[in-house]
């Protein structure tokens, strides 16, 4: 009641006024003012439940980790410390003190500029024979140094096979390098008679040389064993990585039977082939996980041609037909039910000729019978040509011959794969000795420690700049596609991704190499798995545009009604008021 | 070695510095080798009147394979079944001339990707390697940084867009997108893009990754054509550049080495009825000194084995035969510590930061975790708010 008779009054002095139209006697009222406010108050605090609610759900990738890890790996390129210690057993007396100076040049030159894993290396010459005891040079530490008494090993080597005198050397340095045996590469100097040098399976090496005097060449004999073949392993040409991008690599041996027609050959590959190859396989765990499979196969012609050669009473392919050999038509060998998605299958081969080819062999570009008819094809696999024992003495005619490869066959066409597996990896096959007197000895591994801690920094250094490229990309993708969902699943992923990189970091500046090279394949495995995670199809996004236009026609308008009500009513309040005011103030000079 | 004062201030220089680490700048890398080619062949029409674009495809599906690409390394994608079709008069035969003189389905048809599989999220995906983990082996592109790759397209297209299945569309920058994904991760070498449709020069124009040849077989504004009728048939059974494509290759066998070039130059737009153009600013090496069979043949790089790896058979006899206590070291693999520092900042600010700040307080007042749960409780108390003014103004 109230109200409305101040509100009467207030229109009737409202309508009455001329003069006084700025002056009101009640106040004014405030519901209206409440209604508008209170349902523009409302928008705003609804506003952010309505952003969550409509939020995609973006889990974060740590953008500036990755990025200053792979600027720091680019900076600063892992490298891994090597230890290369000269020992000589015999009296020594350089003529001038700079022995190591010329070994170091030597190994200096050999780093190529190009290859990912160098050494930083360190070079120390201990002088050991018996009455004398000399070091110089630099050692990593003092564990690494060779601890004199070794005085007694030239008489042990006396009269030892090779094999005798490796194993005799590698407990003498697990026993005088103690906390070092594992990173130190060395190097025995001995004099004597018969000039050779022997390269051994483990981590070292031993050298007779007839006259020590001559620094200069000692220095860079010895250099050019640990650059040319500690550090490098003796190739020139860049790197292969035949390793699938989830770190698994699966071995395809398989038996081709070209006619059956003619005869057919089967193998007993289960037996032969895994217990030749199992200490191969473990040997290179760190660099890959291998598994193997075989197969046998039949009606598998070659598709080039081959010429019968009346010297040799035998069918040749030359070099220039080898790309066409292998038939990809009828040769179905990409069946393997062990190889998931991203893992590299390696193909190995063996090619039995039919009787209208046999002998079939292979001839080199210099015009030579190749002395293992074989041949590979990098990052696929090497083939094999085994011609069956008399087979250019069979007549027309002949019943069918079923018959299995002969084990000691199997055992040489394994050890053809083996040389096969290294050129895969990037290494020789066998060692083109610079000299006669050099002599590299075989591992039971296919590989020797050395040329494994070769591989594992190859690898090592590979997986890292690959991995942090891979995650650079990733966090980039995810920032050009504001709209697109990431899932937890690949946040997790890049995580454990870094970590592994970050540890395979800290092993390499430790010297810990089978270690980090777990990590880099780990750390690899995780980004690719990131990276090509099905859900990142950005054509499945909608952009931030989209985003707008869905919501906008919704609240556009009503927002600007509620907006310009509350704005309107506000005015119109404060101007009421201020003519209240004004009114009471006039009240009061009056009375 | 002269005993001069500078060559022992050299040699001194070079005894401080001999055991320092040598930091060598990572070069770019090294151009790798060409390893091996893959083929991407789609066609994309559906529709029996569409005949001609599976012959297209099929055409080129038996060149590569003659030319000595593998199946394995090829991937076909039909969007339809046309030898099957019930209007076709010659089942299982599909023809790309009236003469009949070749059944393309004849035998070794090795199709990936049928039917309704041939989609634009497939394609991309099949491009960019992003597939479910049970997508078996013979429908990805295991293409590696020494691929050549070679993509084949037909079908109806038009201004920047390829029509795939009459219902959705590839646009370019879509293809642009997924090639520049291609390159990041290194999964081909080089390139070669051959587009049969309409306008097919549009669909390559937002290109920018360096290594990608193109070919269209009509610019902007041209329309390409189909060569002839098969009155048997029905339909048209091949589209002119494509038949031009394959008489130039009729001619060829798996050792020739014709240039790009070549194959680039014999289009005649007269016969053609349209221009085919191509684009080589994105590819360095020049088109007359590239054989036709780096991306349509098959290469493989051999390397005769010189020698076996000597001694393993022994040294594998040996080590069974002497029980050697081996003293290798222990191998320690170190403990990650705790690094449990998430150093990423929060990168977006503005008003989402804010407005995220503004819902943590909220929910730290109300004690309330689940954010679906506070939503709830923040409409229902607009609602509230609004029938109270509602009431008190009444």
């Amino acid at each position: 009641m109230a109200d409305e008779t101040s509100a009467a009054a207030g229109t009737s002095t409202e309508t009455g006024a001329g003069t006084e139209s700025n002056l009101r006697t009640t106040k004014p009222g405030t519901k209206r003012l409440f209604l508008t406010v209170s349902v523009l108050i409302s928008f705003l605090v609804g506003a952010p439940f309505l952003l969550k609610s409509t939020e995609i759900h973006r889990s974060p990738l740590p953008s500036a980790a990755i990025s200053s890890l792979s600027d720091h790996l680019h900076s600063n390129p892992p490298s891994f410390p090597c230890h290369f210690q000269a020992i000589f057993l015999s009296p020594f007396k350089p003529s001038d003190s700079s022995l190591s100076l010329s070994v170091a040049e030597r190994i200096r030159a050999q780093l190529s500029a190009q290859s990912c894993g160098n050494c930083n290396f360190t070079v120390s010459v201990t002088v050991d024979s018996g009455s004398s005891c000399r070091h110089e040079g630099d050692a990593a530490s003092a564990a690494c140094l060779w601890e004199c008494g070794g005085g007694g090993l030239v008489d042990a080597i006396e009269g030892r096979d090779d094999q005798g005198i490796d194993e005799l050397l590698l407990s003498a340095v697990n026993e005088r390098t103690g906390g070092c045996a594992g990173r130190v590469y060395s190097v025995f100097v001995m004099e004597g008679r018969d000039e050779r040098v022997v390269i051994g399976k483990h981590r070292h090496a031993w050298m007779v040389l007839k006259d020590l005097d001559d620094s200069t060449s000692v220095g860079s004999m010895i250099g050019t064993v640990f650059g040319d073949y500690f550090m490098r392993g003796g190739v020139e040409k860049g790197e292969y990585i035949p390793v699938g991008s989830d770190g698994n690599v699966v071995l395809s041996f398989s038996l081709l039977n070209s006619n059956p027609s003619d005869w057919i050959y089967d193998w007993d590959f289960q037996r032969t082939g895994e217990v030749l190859l199992a200490p191969v396989l473990e040997a290179l765990a760190p660099v890959a996980n291998i598994t193997m499979e075989s197969q046998v196969l039949y009606h598998a012609p070659k598709s080039s041609i081959s010429y019968w050669d009346e010297k040799l009473e035998a069918y040749v392919v030359n070099t220039r037909d080898l790309p066409f050999f292998v038939n990809s038509n009828e040769w179905h060998l990409d069946t393997s039910l062990s190889a998931s998605g991203r893992s590299k299958v390696l193909q190995f081969v063996v090619y039995v000729p039919s009787a209208s080819e046999c002998p079939l062999y292979i001839r080199t570009p210099e015009g030579e019978i190749s002395k293992t008819n074989a041949f590979i094809s990098p990052m696929w696999g090497g083939v094999a040509i085994w011609n069956p024992h008399g087979c250019s003495m069979q007549s027309q005619g002949i019943h069918l011959v079923r018959d299995v490869l002969p084990p000691q066959e199997l055992e040489k066409i394994i050890e053809i794969f083996i040389g096969q597996l290294r050129i895969l990896f990037g290494l020789n096959s066998n060692y083109v000795e610079p000299s006669p007197t050099f002599k590299f000895l075989a591992s039971e591994k296919g590989f020797t420690n050395w040329e494994l801690d070769l591989l594992y920094r190859q690898h090592t250094c590979f997986n890292l700049l690959s991995s942090l490229s891979t995650l650079q990309s990733l966090s980039t993708l995810v920032e050009s596609l504001p709209r697109m969902i990431v899932m937890d699943e690949i946040g997790k992923q890049v995580e454990l991704s870094l970590e592994a990189a970050n540890l395979a970091e800290r092993n390499i500046s430790l010297g810990i190499n089978n270690a980090s090279a777990l990590s880099s394949i780990r750390a690899r495995a995780l980004a690719e798995d990131a990276f090509f995670h099905p859900s990142i199809m950005s054509i499945s996004y909608s952009s931030m545009e989209h985003y707008f236009a869905i919501y906008m026609p919704f609240f556009a308008p009503v927002s600007l009604h509620v907006l310009l009500a509350a704005v309107k009513e506000v005015k119109r309040y404060f101007a009421e008021r201020s003519k209240y005011l004004a009114f009471r103030a006039s009240k009061l000079k009056s009375s | 070695m002269a005993s001069d004062p500078m060559g022992s201030q050299l040699r001194r220089i070079l005894s401080i510095f001999f055991s320092l680490s040598i930091i060598l700048p990572l070069s770019s890398p090294s151009p790798t080798m060409h390893n091996n080619n893959w083929a991407v062949l789609v066609c994309t029409s559906r529709f029996w009147f569409n005949y001609r674009h599976m012959a297209n495809t099929l055409s080129l599906y038996r060149t590569v394979k003659r030319l000595g690409i593998p199946d394995e390394r090829i991937i076909l994608m039909l969007a339809d079944d046309m030898a099957c079709n019930a209007r076709n008069n010659y089942p299982a035969q599909v023809f790309n001339n009236e003469n009949h003189q070749l059944n393309l389905y004849g035998d070794n048809v090795e199709v990936d990707y049928r039917g309704y599989e041939v989609t634009v999220e497939n394609f991309l995906r099949v491009l960019t390697g992003r597939h479910e983990a049970s997508v078996p082996r013979s429908k990805r592109l295991l293409s590696d940084e020494g691929s050549h790759i070679l993509l084949y397209m037909t079908g109806h297209g038009g201004n920047e867009f390829l029509k795939f299945q009459d219902t959705e569309e590839l646009q370019s920058h879509d293809l642009a997108d997924a090639v520049k994904q291609m390159k990041e991760k290194n999964r081909f070498k080089e390139l070669l893009i051959m587009v049969d449709t309409c306008q097919a020069a549009t669909l390559f124009s937002q290109l920018q990754s360096p290594g990608v040849v193109t070919i269209g077989s009509s610019m902007k504004g041209e329309n390409s054509y189909s060569h002839h009728l098969d009155p048997d048939v029905g339909v048209s059974v091949v589209d002119r550049f494509t038949f031009y494509t394959l008489a130039f290759f009729e001619r060829l066998d798996m050792y020739s080495n014709a240039s790009l070039n070549s194959l680039f130059t014999s289009y005649d737009p007269t016969l053609l009825m349209s221009t085919a153009y191509y684009r080589t600013d994105l590819y360095e090496r020049p088109l007359n000194m590239v054989p036709v069979t780096n991306f349509f043949g098959s290469v493989m790089k051999t390397i005769p084995t010189d020698s076996a790896y000597p001694g393993f058979l022994v040294a594998h006899a040996s080590e069974y035969a002497t029980i050697s206590a081996e003293t290798e070291t222990a191998r320690v693999v170190l403990e990650d510590e705790a690094d449990h520092s998430k150093t990423y900042d929060q990168s977006e600010k503005g008003l989402q930061h804010i407005l995220d700040e503004w819902l943590k307080l909220l929910e730290g007042k109300l004690g309330v975790k689940d954010p679906e749960v506070l939503v709830a409780y923040g409409l229902g108390s607009m609602v509230l708010l609004l029938t109270i003014s509602t009431w008190l103004s009444s």
